[in-house]
């Protein structure tokens, strides 16, 4: 697995609940939908608090997305 | 400070290093800058600079705290050099300390990198409790601190300077022969290089020596700073902590589980937070002449103002009567879910001018509000409570009171 910190554009769904879900992505100039969501969990390294998000592609492929709190940045983690 | 309470000390193991790595590790990098010669110094524009702080490695090749980077490079070769980012060390400060809070109100600020925490309740296994904060610190935030726990600030200072890192330790009063006369007098807090050779000097190498020295002979060297020595050596601490670092003021704020929508409830949460304010002022031996409040509305507006007094004041009836005077002129009708009063420029009681504009009876009331908090600090915190609290479900002293066990004293109503 190559890790990344990747920041992408981000297009997602912020519901009445305050929940958050990444939609789709831009990376590379390649547009990439999320397709199914595994986990969801809350980092605070360092006191910095990011949204986790494990994603899944092509029924096999684990990445994740993270949502930093304080930046409102996306970043792409691991592929 | 009262004998009964328990106090602890949390300091950040290597804090910048430990912050940093913690920071990288998040980015995905791996490297840990503890592990291996490192510096934090300089900065990104200039590359000469100053070392900052440093890893045991790098300690041990000859480096220096306060050293040119230069310098250091020639005593370590393989050096490697990071810039600080205060911006990281900011936050991960404030986190730790909101972490803290929740586990008791009574969190006090000594550095970016140290916390004291006061807890009143007796019945509690502290140790067990400071392996859980450490431990969940670790978890969360991705780096360790040192706890020590003893009855007062000095001795729970000297505590978590023991064995490091990631370590939990004690210093109660009867391990003080034991823990702490054994070691080097310089490792006694506010011995610093210009007072140890004077110890020397007197025959005083450990803080055992300090302890049982010829008493006269210490005071006629080191005259007033001898006697704070002293008193420390026997872990007696008239907790100097906070006047070390100058308070800039006091708050207190409550998010509200309703909304406020009449003047009458509003007054009865800004006396409830103005109580707690006046005790922690007195507290501190301190007198205020800026009192603000600050409201969040229904809709998260945020509006904020400040009045100044024209003399100093610790009286909670003064404190109130501006507030209220600034609720009124502030608030515009809209529903209330926060309120918070502070008060600022604050100088030391014993620096107080009697002045013209203070109302008549202020001694009066400075008495008696003494006298209360004396009663309260006794009997606890509902004893003497004002009338108008009476079934109004407020709470009478919001905020500051870690007896009542909860998580967030913010979230009391
Ligand atoms: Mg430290």
């Amino acid at each position: 697995m190559k890790l990344l910190n990747h920041p992408v554009d981000m297009i997602a769904v912020f519901n009445m609940n305050g929940d958050i879900k990444p939609f789709k992505f831009k990376y590379k100039d390649k547009k990439i939908k999320v397709e199914k969501i595994i986990d969801i969990k809350e980092e605070k390294l360092a006191g910095n608090r990011r949204l986790v998000f494990i994603c899944m592609t092509d029924r096999k492929d684990i990445y994740e997305l993270k949502y930093e709190i304080d930046s409102h940045k996306w970043f792409l983690f691991k592929r | 400070m009262k004998p009964e309470s328990t106090v602890m000390h949390i300091d950040v193991n290597s804090a910048f290093l430990s912050w940093h790595t913690a920071y990288y590790k998040q980015m995905g990098i791996e490297n840990d800058f503890l592990e291996k010669p490192t510096v934090i110094g300089g900065n990104e524009k200039k590359r000469h600079g100053i070392v900052l702080a440093k890893s045991i490695p790098a300690k041990k090749s000859g480096v220096k705290t306060g050293q040119s980077l230069m310098e250091a490079k020639i005593a370590c070769p393989n050096l490697e050099i990071i810039y600080p980012r205060y911006d990281v060390y900011v936050k991960a400060s404030k986190s730790l300390r909101e972490f803290l809070k929740t586990y008791t109100p009574d969190v006090d600020v000594f550095s970016i990198d140290e916390c004291f925490l006061n807890f009143t309740d007796k019945n509690k296994n502290y140790e067990k409790l400071a392996y859980e904060i450490k431990n969940t610190i670790k978890k969360n935030f991705g780096y360790t601190v040192n706890v020590g726990i003893s009855t007062n600030k000095l001795l729970a200072k000297q505590a978590s300077e023991f064995e490091k890192p990631d370590k939990i330790h004690t210093l109660y009063k009867e391990e003080i022969k034991t823990k702490l006369w054994p070691l080097d007098v310089s490792e006694l807090f506010m011995i610093g290089r210009r007072t140890a050779p004077k110890l020397k000097k007197l025959g005083i190498s450990t803080i055992g020596d300090l302890a049982n020295c010829d008493y006269n002979l210490l005071i006629a060297s080191l005259k007033s700073h001898g006697k704070l020595i002293y008193d420390y050596a026997w872990g007696i601490d008239n907790s100097i902590f906070r006047e070390e670092h100058d308070i800039k003021g006091i708050g207190n704020g409550s998010t509200i589980s309703f909304d406020v929508e009449e003047r009458q409830v509003a007054y009865k949460i800004i006396m409830s937070l103005c109580e707690n304010v006046g005790i922690r002022l007195r507290k501190e031996n301190k007198l205020c002449k800026v009192v603000s409040i600050g409201i969040k509305s229904k809709d998260f507006k945020y509006s904020i103002k400040q009045k100044k007094i024209n003399y100093y004041t610790s009286s909670t009836e003064e404190i109130i009567e501006t507030a209220k005077y600034l609720f009124d002129v502030l608030w515009d009708q809209s529903p209330i879910r926060h309120m918070n009063v502070r008060v600022s420029d604050l100088i030391d009681r014993k620096n107080k001018q009697i002045n013209f504009f203070e109302k008549e009876n202020a001694l009066e009331k400075e008495k008696l509000d003494e006298a209360i908090d004396k009663i309260r600090e006794k009997y606890g915190s509902y004893s003497i409570i004002k009338a108008s609290y009476l079934d109004s479900g407020i709470e009478p002293v919001m905020g500051g009171y870690p007896s009542e066990e909860y998580p967030d004293m913010k979230s009391i109503l």
